[in-house]
């Protein structure tokens, strides 16, 4: 189905099934159906605020042959219960004029009406989008038809398919990068901006003189120039520090974090009078720096220089900061390989996650993914419980009655 | 459950020291604030997925088992295997996957922890469950109120209610998934002592993969009825069929082939051809 015209107006607000920042507006003014109309209104407002967030690509024809007023509903039983007890309990003495017994609590409500849209749940396209492949249904329908998923290992292009409990399907990891990974284009202002600052680049290139040979005074300060100049300085500095703050965000004891904060402090004021900065500073710095990881390296208490200078960590602290150490190493390799800069990626690389996915970040039960192969498994129908309902919907509990209401076709 | 795993969360946040978000309340685990009957419900760690597939593929253990030793349902624990299967098979031929993804998105999900037993620390712990593995499911025959009057001398139990309901309705003991739970919790109470115990379970366990075997067996036999011929790009499987299945009418669902005066509706408008069903 066409996509339609204002489909996020915020005139009329409407909740749409993906991951933008319209839907989370949409979400948080989103209000309980006002009651004071007739039965028939309140009904066509429910049908049509949820219709536009369920299935909104199915035609209400085709929705309506797959509603279905069965709505599967599950009861967690206790086993040792069941042991111990053959159900005759239940009514053991009511004829005899005994109560119920007023000590147990009543279960849970089961919230069924909650359910009114599970057929849609089972269709390929959303449980893509449920299973955070996609970022919209939309989306996520665009990559079945385009031949990016596999069910059972097979390629199905039909995103209507209804999953049966047990089938797995796989979408393409690089699809699902693109789709859930920030994205390459930037706004429009940003790339003005961008493009204003490279031309103003450019013309100071063809502005500076060119040709001209360096003059020997200026060969003579290069000769100088052996240490490293203020620039070079503050961006060695600068990894130091971010070395450390790598550091410190991994598991440490307090103590060791006090030092290395001393150590950061330092590093900080350094940068702040970076004009000032001569090479013994960093030199200091770094070897500051350096004795610390040398520390660490040494393997409990064997090449430590012990006579010199003060034991900075015990034994066990060293072990930690070994560790913490290692992790950094192993984090920085599997950035260098798995999270690269790479300008042929459809995708802002180094990945990250894409605005406002978190909050829309859930899993729903009935879907048991592996995110690492880009593949889930389809375990069952979406069930009630009592006090759970597992479709994910963004209503509140009476417009779903009212939509089901509407389906029941006896209006 | 659910505050053992909030004490899990916690104490790993302390060991980070600062981590400057306290850890989540279940206001915040509800992703739409109007449905009360929704929540961001954990999913499994990586450590945990792992270790159900140790236990399944390596040690052996049955689904059933290590459902309830990780307290995770049946199904659950077959698609983790199923799909870690799959993960392995593709770092063996160095596929790429989407590990910065993966890792984001675990990181915005609640997570399932594993208690790994071999620890010193988790001595005496219990592994966190993850839900609840004996789902009963509501039969249809059972939705609506019935009201059966039975004598109040008359011992009326969920055997008795089952069969008031629908003829062949089992009772809950025997439709749950783990009923072997119930047995044991049964023959506990009825003071067996442990070899009695140990030796009940060992008969239901042999009956259970004499079963399978059965299963297998026919699934084999079945499988050896087709005959293939292989051919360079498609294999041919032919199998037995009889006129016979037609029917008297011509009309039997078994039939097969053009049948006269049985029109083929497949071109007809409005026929769907999104398959039903397809095969692991």
């Amino acid at each position: 189905m066409r996509k339609p015209h204002r489909y996020h107006s915020l005139k009329k607000l409407k909740i749409r099934q993906d991951w933008s920042r319209w839907s989370l507006y949409s979400i948080a003014k989103l209000q309980r159906p006002n009651l004071g109309r007739t039965y028939f209104q309140q009904k066509w407002d429910a049908k049509a605020a949820s219709r536009a967030y369920h299935g909104e690509v199915i035609r209400e024809k085709k929705w309506k042959r797959l509603f279905k007023r069965s709505i599967p509903a599950v009861v967690p039983m206790d086993h040792k219960y069941l042991a111990r007890h053959d159900g005759s309990e239940q009514a053991a003495g009511r004829g005899a004029g005994a109560d119920r017994n007023e000590e147990q609590k009543d279960p849970q409500m089961t919230p069924y009406m909650q359910m009114t849209y599970w057929p849609i749940e089972r269709r390929l396209d959303t449980a893509i989008f449920r299973s955070l492949f996609a970022s919209s249904v939309r989306q996520a329908r665009q990559f079945v038809v385009h031949g990016m998923v596999k069910v059972n290992g097979k390629k199905v292009p039909y995103p209507g398919y209804l999953l049966n409990p047990g089938d797995m399907f796989q979408v393409e990891p690089e699809a699902v990068m693109f789709a859930t990974g920030a994205p390459k284009t930037r706004s429009a202002v940003a790339r003005r901006i961008s493009a204003e600052k490279k031309a103003a680049r450019g013309e100071t290139r063809t502005n500076e003189p060119k040709d001209q040979e360096p003059s020997i005074a200026e060969l003579a300060a290069k000769e100088k120039r052996a240490e490293p100049t203020h620039t070079e300085l503050k961006t060695s500095m600068q990894e130091i520090m971010t070395n450390v703050d790598e550091v410190l965000t991994t598991e440490l004891k307090a103590k060791d974090k006090q030092k290395f904060r001393e150590f950061r402090l330092s590093v900080k004021k350094a940068i702040a009078k970076w004009k000032a900065a001569s090479p013994e500073t960093l030199s200091t710095l770094d070897a500051q720096f350096s004795f610390l990881k040398e520390q660490l390296a040494a393997k409990t208490g064997t090449a430590a220089p012990s006579g010199d200078a003060e034991p900075l960590f015990s034994e066990e602290d060293q072990a930690k900061l070994k560790k913490a150490f290692d992790k950094l190493k192993e984090k920085a390799e599997y950035d260098a390989q798995w999270n690269k800069r790479d300008a042929n990626k459809p995708y802002l690389t180094p990945w990250r996650p894409r605005d406002y996915m978190s909050a829309f970040a859930f899993i729903p039960r009935y879907l048991e993914v592996n995110q690492n192969i880009c593949a889930a498994v389809y375990l069952r129908h979406p069930v009630a419980r009592p006090g759970l309902a597992e479709v994910p919907t963004p209503f509140s509990y009476e417009t779903g009655q009212l939509a089901f209401n509407w389906y029941l076709r006896r209006r | 459950m659910a505050a053992r795993r909030d004490e899990e969360k916690r104490a790993q946040d302390a060991k980070e020291e600062d981590a400057s978000l306290p850890p989540e309340t279940t206001e915040d685990l509800r992703p739409f604030p109007m449905n009360r009957h929704f929540r961001s419900q954990p999913v499994l760690s990586e450590q945990l997925r792992e270790a159900i597939y140790n236990r399944v593929a390596k040690d052996g253990a049955t689904v059933a088992l290590a459902s309830v030793e990780f307290g995770v349902s049946n199904e659950r624990v077959g698609a983790v295997v199923r799909l870690k299967q799959l993960e392995k098979e593709w770092v063996a031929q160095g596929k790429t996957m989407a590990l910065p993804y993966s890792k984001a998105v675990l990181n915005m999900l609640p997570q399932t922890p594993y208690i790994d037993p071999s620890l010193p620390e988790n001595r005496g712990k219990r592994p966190i469950p993850h839900e609840s593995i004996n789902d009963l499911i509501v039969h249809p025959a059972t939705r609506q109120q019935l009201f059966v009057p039975v004598a109040e001398s008359r011992q009326f139990t969920r055997v008795d209610a089952g069969k008031a309901f629908q003829n062949d309705l089992l009772p809950a003991d025997d439709r749950i998934p783990h009923p072997e739970l119930v047995q044991a919790e049964r023959e506990l109470a009825a003071g067996l002592s442990h070899e009695e115990r140990l030796r009940l379970a060992e008969k239901r366990f042999a009956a259970i993969q004499e079963k399978k075997k059965a299963e297998e067996a026919q699934i084999q036999a079945e499988l050896a009825s087709l005959k293939t011929v292989p051919k360079r790009r498609w294999d041919f499987v032919f199998q037995d069929v009889s006129v016979e299945h037609a029917g008297k009418d011509g009309r039997g669902l078994k039939g097969v082939g053009w049948r006269y005066g049985f029109p083929h509706e497949d071109r007809k408008k409005g026929q769907v051809k999104i398959p039903t069903k397809i095969e692991a």
